[in-house]
C-alpha cells in the first residue's frame, strides 16, 4: 500500500510537472513527462488514467515531435480498444491520420488510419462520422489512382445520402465525384455509371454537376480538347471547382491529349 | 398655204408653252386647283391635236417638193406633242418635296432631320443593349450566390447530421449511467444497512459477553462464599 501511494505521488508530479513545460512552451519535455506519468499509472494498473495521460503526451508532442505524437497516441488507442470504448479509439485514429496528411506526409498510413477509424465508427452506429473517414479514404485513394475502391466509397456514401432527408442535397455531389474517378478508369463505364446514378436519384440528372459530367464524355468520345475545356470553364464560373475536382478533370484532359497525340 | 401652216406653227408653240407651264404646275398644287388646271391641260392637248392634225392637211395639199421640210417640221413637233402628253401623265401622278413636307412635317431641312432621328434611334437601343446587359449581368451574379448558399447550406446539414448523432449517442450514455447509477445507489443502501446490521450484532454480542462475565464473577463469589461456609462446619465438626 505504502508502494502504491508512493507511485500515485510520483504520477501527481510527473503531471505538475508536465503541465509546468506546457506553460514554458517546451512540449518535447511536456509529452515525455507525461508519458512517464502514463508508464507509472500502468503499472498501477490505472489503465484509464494512464490513456488519458497517454493522450496528453500526444497533444503536447504534436506541436515538437510528430512521430512522438503518433507512438503516445497509439498507445493510448490500445488501452482504449482493451476496455472496448471504440469511440474514442476511432477519435483518435483520426487525429493520428490528420498528423499524418499534414506533418509527416504519410497518405498510405493517413488512409489505414481513416479506414480504421471508419470502421469502429460502423461498429459503434455512427453512420455519419463513419462517413466523413470514408470520404477522406475516398479522396486520398483516388488522389493515388485507386480508382475502384474509391468509386465503391462514394457509391455507398452517396446512396447512404439520398435517402436521408438532411443529406440528400450533399448526394449529387458524392455522385459527380464518383463519375469522375469512374471517367479517369474508363469512358464507357462513366457513361454506364451517370445512366446508373440518374436511374437511382432523379434529382441527380437536374443537377449542375451530371449536366457537365455528360458534356465532358461527349468531348472525350470526340476528342475536342477546347470543347472540354470550354464545358469546364462554363461550370467553374458559376461554381468555383475545388482542388481534388480539378486535379481529376486535369487528369482526364491528359487522356485526352495523350489520346491526340497517339492517334497522330 | 405655208402661212396658215405658219400660222398653225405659231398656235402650236404659244400652246404647248402653256401647256409645259401648267404642267410643271400641276404638282405643286392640290384638291380643286389641281383639277381644274388638268382639266385646262387636257382641253390644251385636245387643241394641239386638232391643230396638229390641220397641220398635217395643210402639209398633204403642199406640192411634194417642199413637203419634206414641213413633215420634217411636222414630225418634231408631234414628238413635242408625245413628250408633253408624257409630261402631262407624269405630273398628274407625281407629288413634290412641298406637299410631303406639309404631311410629314414643317421644317425645311428634312434629310438633317432624319439623321437626327436615326442617332437618337441609336442612342436608344444602345441604352436598351447595355440594360440588358446589366440585368444578365446581375441574374449571373444572382445565380453564383445561391449555388454558393446551397453548398453552405449542404455542409451545414452534414453538420447537422453528425451533431444529430453525436447528441443521440449522449443521451444513451446518459440514460446508461443513469441506470448504472441507480444500481449502484441501491447497492450502496444495501451496504450501509449491512453494516448497521453488523454494528447492532456487535454490540449485542459484547452485551452477552458482558453479562457473561459479570455472571462468571458473581458466581465466582457465590461460590467462594460457599466453600468457605463448607470448611467451616467441616471445622466445627472436627
Amino acid at each position: 500500500i505504502g508502494s502504491s501511494r508512493k507511485y500515485e505521488e510520483a504520477c501527481d508530479i510527473y503531471v505538475r510537472a508536465a503541465n509546468m513545460f506546457k506553460m514554458a512552451k517546451n512540449w518535447s519535455a511536456a509529452g515525455n513527462a507525461f508519458s512517464q506519468a502514463a508508464h507509472l499509472h500502468l503499472q498501477m494498473d490505472n489503465k484509464l488514467d494512464g490513456a488519458i495521460n497517454f493522450l496528453d503526451a500526444g497533444n503536447a508532442f504534436k506541436k515538437a515531435d510528430p512521430q512522438e505524437a503518433v507512438n503516445c497516441l497509439n498507445q493510448a488507442i490500445e488501452i482504449y480498444t482493451d476496455m472496448g470504448r471504440f469511440t474514442i479509439a476511432a477519435k483518435h485514429h483520426i487525429s493520428i491520420a490528420e498528423i499524418y496528411e499534414s506533418e509527416l506526409l504519410d497518405v498510405d498510413k493517413a488512409i489505414c488510419h481513416y479506414e480504421q477509424a471508419a470502421d469502429y465508427y460502423k461498429g459503434e452506429e455512427s453512420k455519419s462520422a463513419a462517413n466523413k473517414c470514408l470520404l477522406k479514404v475516398a479522396t486520398y485513394t483516388a488522389q493515388l489512382e485507386q480508382y475502384q475502391k474509391a468509386i465503391d466509397i462514394y457509391e455507398q456514401i452517396g446512396t447512404y445520402a439520398m435517402d436521408s432527408v438532411l443529406l440528400k442535397y450533399g448526394a449529387k455531389d458524392h455522385f459527380f465525384k464518383a463519375a469522375l474517378c469512374h471517367f479517369c478508369v474508363d469512358m464507357l463505364n462513366a457513361r454506364l455509371s451517370v445512366q446508373r446514378y440518374e436511374d437511382m436519384f432523379p434529382a441527380f440528372s437536374d443537377a449542375r454537376e451530371c449536366k457537365l459530367v455528360k458534356k465532358l464524355l461527349d468531348a472525350y468520345e470526340e476528342q475536342d480538347v477546347d470543347a472540354f475545356t470550354d464545358a469546364v470553364k462554363d461550370f467553374d464560373s458559376i461554381s468555383r471547382l475545388d482542388q481534388w475536382n480539378t486535379t481529376m478533370l486535369l487528369r482526364i484532359k491528359k487522356q485526352i491529349q495523350d489520346d491526340e497525340s497517339d492517334l497522330r | 398655204m405655208s402661212s396658215d401652216f405658219e400660222a398653225y406653227e405659231q398656235d402650236f408653240g404659244t400652246l404647248t408653252a402653256e401647256i409645259t407651264n401648267k404642267i410643271g404646275r400641276i404638282p405643286k398644287l392640290g384638291g380643286e386647283e389641281k383639277t381644274q388646271l388638268v382639266l385646262n391641260v387636257d382641253k390644251q392637248l385636245e387643241e394641239v391635236r386638232e391643230l396638229m392634225e390641220q397641220m398635217d392637211l395643210e402639209v398633204r395639199e403642199l406640192p411634194i417638193q417642199s413637203r419634206g421640210m414641213y413633215q420634217s417640221r411636222l414630225k418634231s413637233y408631234k414628238g413635242e406633242m408625245d413628250k408633253l402628253e408624257k409630261d402631262f401623265k407624269r405630273s398628274r401622278i407625281a407629288y413634290s418635296d412641298e406637299v410631303r413636307n406639309e404631311l410629314l412635317g414643317e421644317d425645311a431641312g428634312s434629310s438633317e432631320s432624319q439623321l437626327i432621328k436615326l442617332r437618337e434611334e441609336r442612342a436608344h437601343l444602345l441604352d436598351n443593349t447595355e440594360k440588358l446587359e446589366r440585368s444578365s449581368r446581375r441574374l449571373d451574379a444572382g445565380y453564383q450566390i445561391a449555388v454558393e448558399t446551397e453548398q453552405v447550406g449542404q455542409e451545414i446539414l452534414a453538420n447537422l447530421h453528425t451533431d444529430r448523432e453525436k447528441i443521440q449517442r449522449s443521451r444513451d450514455r446518459l440514460r446508461e449511467t443513469d441506470a448504472n447509477l441507480g444500481k449502484s445507489s441501491r447497492i450502496l443502501t444495501g451496504m450501509l444497512r449491512r453494516i448497521i446490521q453488523n454494528r447492532v450484532l456487535v454490540f449485542v454480542l459484547g452485551a452477552i459477553i458482558l453479562i457473561t462475565i459479570i455472571l462468571a464473577i458473581y458466581f465466582n463469589r457465590q461460590k467462594a462464599f460457599f466453600w468457605s461456609t463448607l470448611r467451616q462446619c467441616n471445622e466445627e465438626l472436627d
